[in-house]
């Protein structure tokens, strides 16, 4: 494809949201670890996360070149090297905060859970793919389960229940557009709710706390439950138009641990207030709806599944994580795309829109 | 293929995620629209203000349980993170507490924890209590925390053992050597408070107040309730460590006002069960008050301790490196008669002095003619151990003190135990550069030269001679309790090891030893005790003044129930400087078990 007919037909919707989207996220990281530079004398978070932005924003144009229906042949091989590296990290990963998560090559350290999203969703699509005729009852979906049981109970290991979490909401748009009947969406909530005792056996405690704390903050104030508590006077305290940049006093004054990461969206809405937190959430349903309208022009349902699968993780992170801030959802640790401090979710999610831009510029409306 | 009806699907999947949507704008609305005053006010006035509560340290018992250390009540005083402090509180508080604005700031500044108060100041008298209480309108953000003191209740009595508490530094929160400890922790700096910190220190509870901008208290948080820390079962037995502390101050009196030994300040004894290891006293010389470190030890109280010549804060017992001077002649006897260089019968000619190395001789030129072993130890003589010494030859003897346990820690339940120094050709060479001469070896034989023990090491040696050649890891923790006295746990410890030495030559050991407290011995006076006691002097040669007087003792001979080293710095000859202590330790033992009648007549200053 030459580059004129690329650039005509590439989703600049979405290309402007997600860019937009990654600017605040070097603004609101600066203010975040604000406190952190200042004392260091060193923009460390920020430098770090604009590099590889540049690194990722490169590979997603790079990316472009290659049809992404060659993602096809390539699914076995990267369910194998997804178990493998998911393997890896049990036995070579190193621990913080209670959980084995990362892989450290050298002086880069990286969460294979992360890019694992990317690969269960291609050979997720892959897979059910080349079953779509046959997926007609309620038996022919139990093999689409059993293929994303193992990655799901080695992700369950590390303990990451926030990935494992967002396998699930992955699994369920897909099927859920594949045709998946209602009832039979009742049948698994029941099976579910039966099997919530041995789900909860097998939850490590800081997890099991922190589900009874979502329940009842007052339990920890001094624990899981002051993050949210002290997210939600950040947020509150914002007002209509916010405390201004690098002003917030929660923010800066570390009552809110873990700003830059999981917490940043208390940042957004104690800084720039009301105001700011409707432009990120606007624009965060500018990508939910690129995403499902790439989904309904692809050329084929291998598109569509993936272009579903992409939008169902970051609809999934953006209302855990946001929920998570103020108080409406547990906290589960879900970075929120494109915003939060990370190197590899940050890698994951340009890739992830890389996918969607790549189906677009091959979409059913080009052939005509 | 997917068909219309699947599109349908994503059409559906586009409105669920719309009314997600909906419900974070609402929830926005909520939080920043509606309830946003409300929250303005915590961010500004707060809000949340957690307090410690601080778990009070585990008591240290004595053998019979008798409280040794507790607690008293007391207060510290803390500052509440904020987002900013009201300059003029600040000023108020530091004119209160006495601290400069300036550090004040910094503490602030340096604060990481981002919900932990910012400890000020521990250890309130109650006028600054009352005076903050007074005041406590005017700052808010201030905060009184119930904060147990340490109390050692006989101020000196057994301090080496008990060591002392303090605030935890900056430096220690830095390297770590403590766990889940903060900036005003109370952690163990010396002696057991440290060895078995963990287990004293128990786990801080907590509660949390919301406030509002006056500091009035609008809702109370659950408690976490504190954990007391776990109480030490001491092997020291009050009445032998009080009875020795106070003969040992009166005879160091004694010995610098007759003119025996003007010097004589210091002093290392140590009493231990030879059947287990169990420390049953332990004195070092001069003491201090650990109470004074407890309050923030004044810059006058903490000079005069650090000046002292003698050097108060070291347990000499486990710190204090001695050449072990005649006491050392076990360990030359037994490389002698385990190598077969040596018989029980054979005598050996004392001239004054060894034909080979004709400067060495006995202390003050004495001639004691033909000697067997017995009679050798008994009196203590140098030369025959000059010629076991030359028979043996120096690796051995460095081997069989090895055996004997010098040169290793003991491993005695406190930090900081010095290994003392086992002489041998390496050793020499080391620190001198020099070869190993004949006149080393003899040096050596007596205990001298290059030969350093701690007084805790002596007692081990001596354990194994009289419990039959095992050697046991002492110990001065005899279980650990919870807080309602029932068990927690026995602290782990090595079960004892046989040593490689025979029965027979420690029978001889053990004869030679009784010899030494009989008629004609160097410590005869011993035989007015009620059960036969052996025993050893020692003179440990001292470079800068009068030489260490040192004695070892166990007993009864039978079957031995204590092992006693004691070592007076400065002392002179070991029969008169420590022997007199070391029989006052049995005799409160014997008098204890009620062979002889309760204390009457005053003591026995015999020389």
């Amino acid at each position: 494809m030459d580059l004129k007919r690329i650039l005509r037909n590439l989703d600049w919707w979405l290309i402007g949201a997600v860019l937009l989207l990654m600017g605040s996220g070097l603004l609101l990281i600066d203010s975040a670890t604000h406190s952190f530079a200042v004392s260091t004398g060193k923009a460390w978070h920020v430098e770090r996360q604009g590099i590889f932005m540049v690194i990722a924003l490169l590979l997603a144009a790079f990316s472009l070149r290659f049809d992404y229906r060659i993602l096809k042949n390539y699914a076995t091989r990267l369910y194998i090297a997804n178990i493998v590296l998911l393997v890896a990290v049990m036995v070579f990963g190193i621990s913080q905060l209670g959980a084995q998560r990362w892989i450290q090559i050298g002086s880069f350290s990286f969460q294979p859970s992360e890019f694992a999203k990317v690969f269960l969703i291609i050979c997720l699509a892959a897979f059910m793919e080349k079953r779509i005729e046959w997926l007609e009852t309620f038996r022919d979906y139990l093999p689409v389960f059993a293929y994303i049981l193992l990655p799901f109970v080695l992700v369950m290991k590390q303990p990451d229940l926030g990935t494992s979490l967002t396998f699930i909401a992955i699994l369920l748009g897909m099927i859920f557009v594949s045709g998946f009947k209602f009832n039979w969406f009742a049948k698994l909530g029941v099976l579910f709710v039966a099997m919530l005792p041995a789900f909860w056996m097998i939850l490590k405690d800081y997890q099991k706390n922190r589900i009874r704390v979502f329940l009842n903050p007052e339990l920890d104030p001094f624990g899981s439950g002051y993050h949210v508590i002290q997210s939600k006077i950040a947020i509150g305290s914002g007002g209509l138009l916010g405390k201004g940049w690098l002003a917030g006093t929660q923010s800066q004054l570390n009552f809110l641990p873990e700003n830059h990461t999981d917490f940043i969206f208390a940042v957004v809405g104690e800084e720039f207030g009301f105001v700011g937190s409707m432009f990120i959430i606007l624009l965060y349903m500018i990508i939910i709806w690129r995403g499902i309208t790439i989904a309904l022009n692809a050329e084929d349902d291998f598109g569509t599944l993936l272009a579903v699968g992409v939008t169902s993780m970051f609809m999934f992170h953006i209302m855990v994580n946001i929920g998570m801030t103020v108080g409406i959802m547990p906290v589960t640790g879900v970075p929120l795309p494109f915003l939060s401090y990370g190197v590899s979710s940050l890698l994951t999610n340009v890739m992830l829109v890389a996918i969607l831009l790549n189906i677009k510029l091959r979409d059913r409306k080009l052939q005509f | 293929m997917l068909n219309k009806h699947h599109m349908e699907r994503l059409h559906i999947m586009f409105a669920v995620c719309l009314v997600l949507f909906a419900v974070l704008i609402g929830r926005m609305v909520y939080l920043q629209l509606w309830r946003g005053d409300y929250y303005t006010q915590q961010a500004d006035g707060n809000r949340l203000r957690q307090s410690k509560i601080i778990a009070p340290r585990g008591l240290i018992l004595d053998s019979q349980g008798r409280e040794l250390v507790n607690n008293l009540p007391g207060y510290a005083v803390a500052l509440q993170k904020q987002s900013s402090y009201d300059p003029a509180m600040l000023q108020k508080l530091s004119e209160l507490l006495n601290i400069p604005l300036t550090d004040i700031n910094k503490q602030i500044k340096e604060s990481k924890n981002y919900y932990e108060p910012i400890r000020l100041k521990g250890n309130l008298s109650p006028e600054l209590v009352t005076k903050i209480e007074e005041n406590r309108r005017d700052m808010p953000d201030v905060l009184l925390e119930v904060q147990p003191i340490r109390n050692y209740l006989y101020k000196e009595f057994a301090v080496h053992a008990l060591g002392y508490v303090g605030e935890v530094s900056s430096y220690e929160i830095e390297q770590g050597l403590f766990k889940d400890v903060t900036q005003g922790s109370i952690v163990g700096k010396a002696g057991l408070e440290q060895s078995y910190d963990k287990y004293l220190r128990g786990e801080d509870g907590a509660f949390m107040e919301e406030v509002d901008v006056a500091g009035n208290v609008v809702k109370h948080f659950d408690t976490v309730q504190p954990v007391p820390g776990k109480n030490l079962k001491l092997t020291i037995n009050y009445d032998l460590q009080m009875t020795l502390e106070k003969f040992i101050d009166q005879h160091l009196a004694y010995l610098r006002s007759s003119g025996l030994a003007p010097n004589a300040r210091a002093a290392a004894v140590v009493a231990i069960d030879p059947r287990n290891g169990a420390v049953r006293a332990m004195v070092s010389r001069p003491g201090y008050d650990p109470n004074l470190f407890v309050h923030g030890i004044s810059v006058n109280a903490w000079n005069k301790i650090n000046d002292d010549p003698n050097y108060p804060m070291n347990n000499k017992v486990i710190t204090g490196e001695y050449p072990p001077g005649s006491t050392f002649k076990i360990v030359t006897g037994s490389a002698a008669f385990e190598l077969d260089k040596v018989r029980l019968d054979e005598m050996i000619y004392d001239g004054g002095f060894h034909p080979l190395v004709p400067t060495m001789g006995n202390a003050e030129g004495e001639v004691l003619g033909w000697l067997s072993f017995i009679k050798a130890l008994a009196m203590s003589d140098n030369v025959y151990f000059y010629e076991l010494g030359y028979r043996v030859g120096i690796d051995n003897i460095a081997k069989y003190a090895g055996i004997y346990g010098f040169g290793q820690p003991t491993g005695i339940d406190l930090d900081g135990e010095s290994t003392g120094l086992v002489a041998s050709k390496k050793v020499k060479w080391d620190i001198w550069h020099e070869d190993w001469r004949l006149g080393d070896t003899f040096n050596a034989a007596i205990g001298q030269g290059f030969n350093l023990a701690t007084p805790m090491q002596l007692a081990v040696m001596l354990s194994c001679v009289a419990n039959g050649g095992i050697r046991y890891q002492p110990y001065l923790v005899d279980s650990i309790l919870n807080a309602d006295g029932s068990m927690y746990m026995t602290p782990e410890r090595a079960a004892g090891k046989h040593i490689d030495i025979s029965q027979r030559t420690l029978d001889y050991m053990q004869q030679g030893m009784s010899a030494t407290t009989q008629e004609g011995g160097t410590a005869s006076y011993f035989q007015s005790l009620p059960r036969k006691v052996a025993g050893k002097t020692g003179t440990a040669e001292n470079s800068h003044g009068r030489d260490h007087g040192l004695f070892v003792a166990y007993g009864p001979v039978e079957a031995p129930e204590l092992v006693v080293v004691a070592i007076v710095e400065q002392g002179g000859f070991g029969t008169s400087a420590a022997g007199p202590i070391v029989y006052k330790v049995f005799e409160e033992h014997f008098r204890e078990e009620g062979l002889l009648p309760p204390e009457n007549a005053q003591d026995n200053k015999k020389n």
